[in-house]
């Protein structure tokens, strides 16, 4: 399959989550950015997921490992026979 | 041998409760799902490469004992996320009215609480849950996800493809239910 010389909108939309994770080709990485240099919308979309990115991966917290379960592991490990 | 996998495996115990939680959806599940990977991590340990990332090692232990509990109940995704706008929240802001503010994305999902957006993460499929609680948590690249997840790049990238646009549908209807669309429309940007 050939890489078309420009995306248009459609090109870009479908790729722009995976332009903001790093994850095209360094052809593809180009002609999406070449993209969002000329088009204010697909700009407007990048700067938006972008962000959301941003805001869903701090707001997704880590959370604190309850004791028992540190606890269970350990005994898990110490005797798995037990398991 | 079990002290040299409990020096591996309890650094990274809290992060794998936390995929496991995310997996599991509640914590007593959680914490069968994480003793039972311990347990196969331990009868297994003679297969981890030492110097090799152990973290990598134990999440797949992690996901192999998530789809051996959920195999009767592991379904293919719904249908019809394939039929959503690609990119829901920034569709949906721009459809009402919301993309002349100066940070829009930041401003409605602050005002979702924490617990709703991982919620919305949890009530993901299976298939899609499993690679976007990596990604999004684990903050892990496409082929970190592929070797853990044990399916191709282009599997993961397809499955986070489609569970992103699943969340985003949910959170902006989660947004709309809750009058935070009309509550940032009634505001001046």
């Amino acid at each position: 399959m050939t890489t078309p010389n420009a995306y248009d909108c459609e090109h870009v939309i479908e790729r722009i989550n995976d332009f903001l994770d790093r994850e095209l080709s360094a052809d593809e990485m180009t002609l999406v950015q070449a993209h969002l240099t000329t088009c204010g919308h697909c700009a407007s979309a990048y700067a938006f997921e972008a962000n959301t990115l941003d805001e869903l991966k701090s707001r997704l917290r880590r959370i604190d490992l309850p004791q028992s379960v540190l606890d269970k592991v350990r005994a898990t490990l110490a005797n798995p026979n037990n398991g | 041998m079990a002290e040299s996998l409990e020096a591996l495996l309890v650094p990274c115990l809290e992060r794998a409760y936390g995929y496991a939680l995310r997996l599991a959806k509640n914590p007593t599940d959680a914490e069968d799902l994480v003793q039972e990977a311990a347990l196969a991590a331990c009868k297994g340990f003679a297969t981890f490469q030492a110097g090799t990332n152990f973290r990598g090692w134990f999440f797949t232990i992690l996901v192999n004992c998530f789809h051996a509990r959920h195999r009767k109940a592991y379904v293919e995704a719904e249908v019809g996320v394939d039929d959503y706008m690609d990119l829901p929240l920034f569709d949906g802001a721009e459809e009402h009215g919301l993309l002349d503010r100066s940070n829009p994305a930041q401003e409605l999902l602050a005002r979702v609480d924490r617990e709703s957006i991982d919620a919305a993460l949890r009530s993901l499929p299976d298939e899609f849950r499993v690679v976007a609680a990596l990604y999004f948590v684990e903050d892990l690249s496409y082929a970190e996800i592929s070797e853990i997840v044990s399916v191709p790049v282009g599997t993961v990238r397809s499955r986070l493809h489609r569970g992103r646009k699943l969340l985003q549908k949910r959170l902006w209807s989660l947004a709309v239910d809750r009058g935070i669309v009309a509550g940032l429309q009634g505001e001046r940007a």
